[in-house]
């Protein structure tokens, strides 16, 4: 356990830019925009005028109603360090098992007393908890600064913001239902995980290469094959990739239509799984076949992975 | 005497080529072993087998572990130093103290640190602002901290200059090495070792040309200098290997009689890089 810990330690030192840095950026970014329209506001309309009639109007929907706007704030404001996350994890797992390799300082972790599997349990681990932590713990920070800022916003235009937004608002429901979304899809997508992990102790060079063009060279076989053999398109490699994402249990959609807002668990293109943000809708996706299957796709590309770590050299 | 390291057959290939052929090889603990070779004999790849980083054929017993299948449990009782390059260079001399000291249980941070008094490295300075001969020092400093019976040195001062070179040898022998303790060097810098090895195994073309204690080579090798009138009868006796140096012809015996030779000319005992050259051309004609 000692080990696994430090093992997972390194992962954090080693990664800090990206675990650390890039939510922090993030957060920089909303903040900053936040910052940049009060300026804009402020330069434009000194008295506050329209900010006033704003809140006033504000003030005048129902508790419930500014509570649900609360709660589709925060959680359409996870779409952002979502995505990013993402990037983040997918570039993380492609050098995880090759820079090491590359700059022969494998040398060195294969001569601590720490198997090749729990260093590939500790690259996984930092995939799908402590980059989630990293940026779960970055964004709560980023909505605390957020709504003071927004609370002396309201005071100066004479409202009170604790009746207007704070009291209404549940931060631990929107805080637990992204929470959960993130660790549900960090075991959505362990089949992505374990062919990263896969290539990464595979690749002799330029991993990214090696992840992504077996899928799309498949993809263009298949799809000619297919279209030989029945003169149409139907479902390949990418369609299944595509359902795959689109039926994520992170939440990537958040827009505004016709003044309401719409928050969905990955995109709504899929009649797989129920879109809207509910726990059921979550747990209905880890339950299910497609999970099932793609566990299985994990355990073979992840002890594909630790057989090339175990054999795995400098050269 | 149990072995630290056994092997019967060992052997490993690369596609067709054979770089390590069938070798016997037995080292007792409380040893300082040369392991000694040209470029390209089979010295790493044997290495390497040891340390379980490659696969190989043959029967191989380190401490009683199989190496190619147990090297996390092996890895408790052995270090080994590849060469200076391979320390991470991203990390922090503290983070590097840290995660070895919660991964090794045989580690000292105290020892560690000690050991780095003596240097110019301060714990939060990154591998990579390091020159190669402090980075050779850390690596050597974190080795010197964890209680190992089995300390494997690949190349360990490759390109360092001869101040850090003689200080990394003489801190080895001097703190590190004791009667329980087993170390294996390989070195093309055979003169650096030689006065601090107890046995030599010389490898060539994936063979073992020789293996032998210092005392053996001592008892067995005799080098014998004559002037150039004296060269035929010298040579009549049967030399391993035949140079000449400033008109002198020298000539190298394995097990000779030492009377007769001292009658031709001086006798000696030769340097381990000598018997290293003609080993190596006598084995090739």
């Amino acid at each position: 356990m000692n080990r696994l810990l430090a093992l997972i330690k390194r992962e954090y030192w080693e990664n800090k830019g990206a675990l650390r840095t890039t939510p922090l950026v993030i957060g920089g970014i909303y903040v900053a925009f936040l910052l940049m329209s009060i300026f804009t506001t402020t330069h434009i309309d000194s008295d506050l005028y329209t900010f006033r009639e704003a809140v006033r109007i504000m003030g005048e929907q129902a508790p419930e109603h500014r509570g649900m706007i609360m709660y589709q704030v925060m959680l359409g404001s996870s779409v952002l360090f979502t995505v990013v996350m993402s990037f983040v994890i997918f570039f993380y797992l492609l050098g995880s098992l090759y820079d090491d390799r590359k700059d022969r300082s494998i040398l060195f972790w294969k001569s601590l007393p720490a198997s090749d599997t729990l260093t590939i349990a500790s690259k996984l681990i930092t995939a799908m908890v402590v980059a989630p932590l990293t940026f779960f713990v970055v964004m709560i920070l980023t909505h605390i600064i957020m709504s003071i800022i927004g609370s002396f916003m309201v005071l100066s235009a004479d409202g009170n913001p604790w009746t207007l937004f704070i009291s209404v608002s549940n931060p631990l429901k929107a805080w637990a239902m992204i929470a959960t979304s993130w660790l549900a899809q960090s075991i959505w997508a362990l089949p992505l995980y374990g062919w990263l992990l896969l290539v990464s102790a595979f690749a002799p060079r330029v991993p990214l290469l090696f992840a992504t063009l077996p899928p799309l060279i498949f993809a263009i076989l298949q799809t000619w094959i297919e279209f030989l053999r029945t003169f149409t398109l139907k479902n390949n490699i990418v369609g299944v990739i595509g359902n795959w994402m689109f039926n994520s249990p992170a939440i990537l959609t958040a827009e505004v239509r016709d003044r309401h807002g719409e928050i969905a668990l990955g995109i709504p293109l899929t009649k797989d799984f129920d879109h809207a943000v509910t726990l059921a809708n979550i747990l209905d996706r880890l339950f299910s076949l497609q999970m099932l299957a793609g566990l299985v796709i994990a355990a073979v590309f992840l002890t594909g992975a630790l057989w090339l770590r175990h054999r795995a050299t400098d050269n | 005497m149990t072995s630290i390291i056994s092997a019967r057959g060992l052997t490993k290939r690369y596609g067709r080529t054979v770089a390590v052929d069938h070798i016997d090889l037995d080292i007792p603990p409380g040893r300082i072993v040369g392991l000694i070779g040209p470029n390209g004999a089979g010295k790493t790849s044997a290495l390497k087998a040891i340390l379980g980083l490659a696969t190989f054929d043959g029967e191989l017993s380190v401490m009683g572990k199989d190496p190619s299948r147990e090297r996390a449990a092996l890895m408790e009782d052995v270090c080994f130093i590849a060469d200076v390059a391979v320390l991470p260079r991203w990390i922090r001399v503290w983070q590097l103290i840290e995660i070895t000291e919660q991964i090794h249980r045989g580690f000292s941070r105290e020892k560690c640190l000690e050991y780095l008094t003596h240097t110019k490295i301060t714990p939060d300075q990154k591998v990579k602002q390091l020159s190669k001969g402090m980075v050779a020092q850390l690596h050597l400093a974190l080795v010197m901290s964890i209680d190992v019976r089995l300390l494997v040195l690949d190349e360990p001062t490759l390109g360092l200059d001869i101040l850090y070179r003689k200080q990394f040898y003489t801190s080895l022998l001097n703190d590190y090495f004791d009667e329980q303790r087993t170390i294996l060097i390989t070195t093309h810098q055979v003169e650096e070792v030689e006065h601090i090895l107890t046995d030599l195994v010389f490898i060539q073309d994936g063979k073992i040309a020789l293996e032998a204690s210092m005392d053996e080579v001592e008892k067995r090798y005799v080098e014998l200098m004559v002037r150039p009138e004296m060269a035929e009868k010298a040579r009549g006796l049967k030399p391993l290997y035949e140079r000449e140096l400033f008109g002198r012809h020298i000539f190298l015996y394995d097990s000779a009689e030492r009377e007769q030779l001292a009658s031709l000319g001086e006798i000696h005992t030769p340097s381990v890089a000598d018997l290293f050259v003609a080993t190596m051309k006598g084995g090739q004609s």
